[in-house]
């Protein structure tokens, strides 16, 4: 186990100034009152949020509109790649859903024999350095997830922060470098382990769910969700894309957009034909992907229960409501089949 | 300089070939030496510049690996702008991608190829494949239908097949035609009526998914075990190699599991 390192709190901006000559530093900054990562400046007020960042580090790994490569129109498709960035680059204060999400990217686009290049170089020159959190949300449940707040999974650099300053550790290779500043002092302190409560969403096995994939509740829970997306768009497991040629002014640019299984668009085929033509067969879609599709193909379930979707959803529904109210309803039936089953109890 | 997978690269239109009244067949090579190495039953994106992809089966590859041939339907947006293009024009093509009808452990074995509509497009390298290697092979049935005799596609493999000793050829259209003296009637219902026995044969159905569920249903009540049944299945598919999700059916990629499904690997509700 590595040794823990304290730095002072007057010393942050200086050991931050220091690591942004030789990194491009992200860092929480709040946006019209909503956290979301930034590069660092140090004329701004700094401060590292004890739980959720509201904009999803997503983006940064795996940009809403991405680039591919250009053609010239006139030409016979002289196509050119676009050159992935290489300065290296920090992402500090990212949480433990954070990093959870980040690893459930990793197996979408690193898993097969066709890698996307421009996700892995952007993972490649990226360190994440995360921070454990010191509360939960009312809507944070990752510990409804098999995730802890204070779990450094993934993360290459660990961060806390202490009464007066902050520790840190390193965690892999790629994290050590960071360490070797004159601001930073071995220590022999710790931080504290805390037992972190439940939160109000938990969901039944993987397995619990594909048996509903046939059960009338998709119909009934398609009366409490628009498929307006956001979700989709929030959520830091979401990754589904859309490959477009855009053209303008005798310029052309093969792009990846983000885009939603819960848009009606998403599915539909050249005449016409719709696989998930209707809402519930669109929210069966994602439920069924978040809590049991995933944890087939990946191993892994891709909610890390950030609670994103709880705070955008605007029925105030929210996603993991859903997942809740299929839990509910396989209990139940489980309990009518005991029920129906049991043997008569004696007077 | 990265190899970004879903920019694709240019090939020549060396030539088209009108099948029927709305599929045209595009005979490709790639500008720039490269050959496709497409089995059959994969598939390659192909786009128009300023205009999008779409996906489309390899339907034949000549023996050099150069040329290589799709068949389109103008039914969209894309394949409507395909259908306006001219020999000598360069389009976008990636691929090979899925996986393929596993022919080799056919071997032995006699084969049904029942094919709807465009639907035949897929399956026509599995006959090529049959046909090139027949001492490899049983008998080999294929039931062909289509809308209305215009709608036949591949009209010279067809003469050929009908000439092949080795192989019995059903044609069959929906509905009476004038002039007409084949076959009429539905796939299904044509394959109910030969009573295609199962014994030790391999099915390899593809079609509209209406053609599809109900050939499937009679194959089924001819005594057709699952694991003998294949099936190429489609869904709206963009990148071709599992990340952009819009082509699940269950947990599977249909563009990476598949496209190519016996019937017991398919999710029962996916038919």
């Amino acid at each position: 186990m590595n040794k823990w390192h304290e730095l002072k709190a007057a010393d942050l901006k200086n050991f931050l100034s220091q690591l942004a000559d030789k990194w491009q530093v992200w860092v929480p900054y709040r946006n019209d009152g909503k956290w979301e990562f930034a590069p660092y400046d140090e004329r701004r007020e700094l401060e590292f949020p004890g739980s959720v960042i509201h904009v999803s580090v997503k983006q940064l790994l795996f940009p809403k509109r991405r680039p591919l490569a250009t053609y010239d129109e006139e030409s016979t498709w002289s196509v050119k790649s676009v050159t992935p960035g290489e300065k290296p680059r920090i992402i500090m204060g990212l949480h433990p859903c954070d990093v959870a999400g980040i690893s459930y990217m990793d197996k979408v686009f690193l898993r097969t024999e066709h890698k996307d290049a421009l996700y892995e170089a952007e993972r490649k020159r990226t360190v994440l350095v995360g921070m454990l959190c010191t509360e939960m949300e009312k809507t944070c449940h990752c510990t409804d997830r098999g995730l802890a707040p204070d779990s450094a999974q993934g993360m290459d650099v660990v961060f806390t922060r202490t009464e007066d300053g902050y520790l840190f550790q390193s965690l892999s290779e790629k994290g050590a470098p960071l360490l070797e500043s004159e601001y930073l002092r071995a220590t022999d302190d710790k931080p504290d382990k805390k037992e972190w409560p439940h939160g109000k969403y938990e969901i039944a096995s993987p397995e619990e769910f594909m048996e509903m994939y046939d059960d009338g509740i998709w119909h009934e829970l398609s009366d409490i969700c628009l498929t307006c997306g956001i979700c989709t768009y929030e959520c830091p497991t979401c990754v589904c894309f859309l490959v477009a040629d855009e053209k303008f002014k005798g310029k052309g640019e093969r792009v990846t957009v983000w885009d939603s299984c819960q848009l009606q668009s998403y599915s539909r085929m050249a005449g016409g034909h719709d696989t998930r033509k209707t809402p519930a067969s669109r929210v069966r879609n994602r439920t069924l992907d978040k809590f049991a599709y995933s944890h087939l193909r990946y191993g892994q379930i891709s909610c890390t229960g950030c609670g994103r979707c709880v705070m955008v959803c605007p029925l105030k529904r929210s996603f993991p409501q859903l997942g809740t109210r299929v839990t509910e309803r396989i209990r139940n039936k489980k309990k009518m089949t005991r029920d129906a089953t049991a043997p008569a109890k004696e007077d | 300089m990265v190899n970004i997978e879903l920019v694709p690269n240019p090939a020549t239109i060396k030539e088209i070939i009108e099948e029927s009244r709305d599929v045209k067949s595009f005979v490709l090579e790639y500008v720039e030496p490269k050959s496709m190495n497409a089995r059959p039953g994969q598939f390659i994106e192909v786009s128009v510049q300023g205009y999008g992809e779409a996906t489309f089966a390899v339907t034949r590859t000549a023996q050099s690996g150069k040329e290589f041939t799709i068949s389109v339907k103008r039914i969209g947006h894309l394949t409507k702008i395909l259908h306006r293009s001219a020999e000598g024009d360069i389009i976008g093509v990636r691929g090979p991608y899925g996986n393929s009808f596993p022919v080799s452990e056919w071997h032995g074995k006699s084969i049904v190829i029942i094919g709807g509509g465009i639907g035949l497009a897929p399956l026509r390298p599995v006959i090529d494949h049959i046909v090139e290697h027949r001492k490899e092979f049983g008998d080999l049935e294929i039931i062909f239908g289509a809308r209305s005799p215009a709608d036949i596609l591949y009209k010279e493999d067809l003469k050929k097949w009908e000439q092949d000793k080795g192989v019995k050829l059903y044609t069959t259209i929906d509905v009476p035609f004038e002039g007409w003296n084949g076959r009429v009637g539905l796939v299904p219902v044509v394959v109910k009526d030969l009573a295609v026995k199962a014994d030790d044969k391999i099915a390899v159905v593809c079609g509209p998914p209406i053609m599809i569920k109900f050939t499937v249903a009679a194959l089924k009540e001819l005594g057709w075990p699952h694991d003998r049944i294949y099936t190429t299945l489609e869904m709206k598919m963009q990148c071709g190699i599992g990340q952009c999700g819009r082509c699940n059916i269950g947990e599977k990629f249909i563009c990476k599991d598949g496209p190519v499904f016996s019937l017991d690997q398919i999710p029962t509700y996916a038919l």
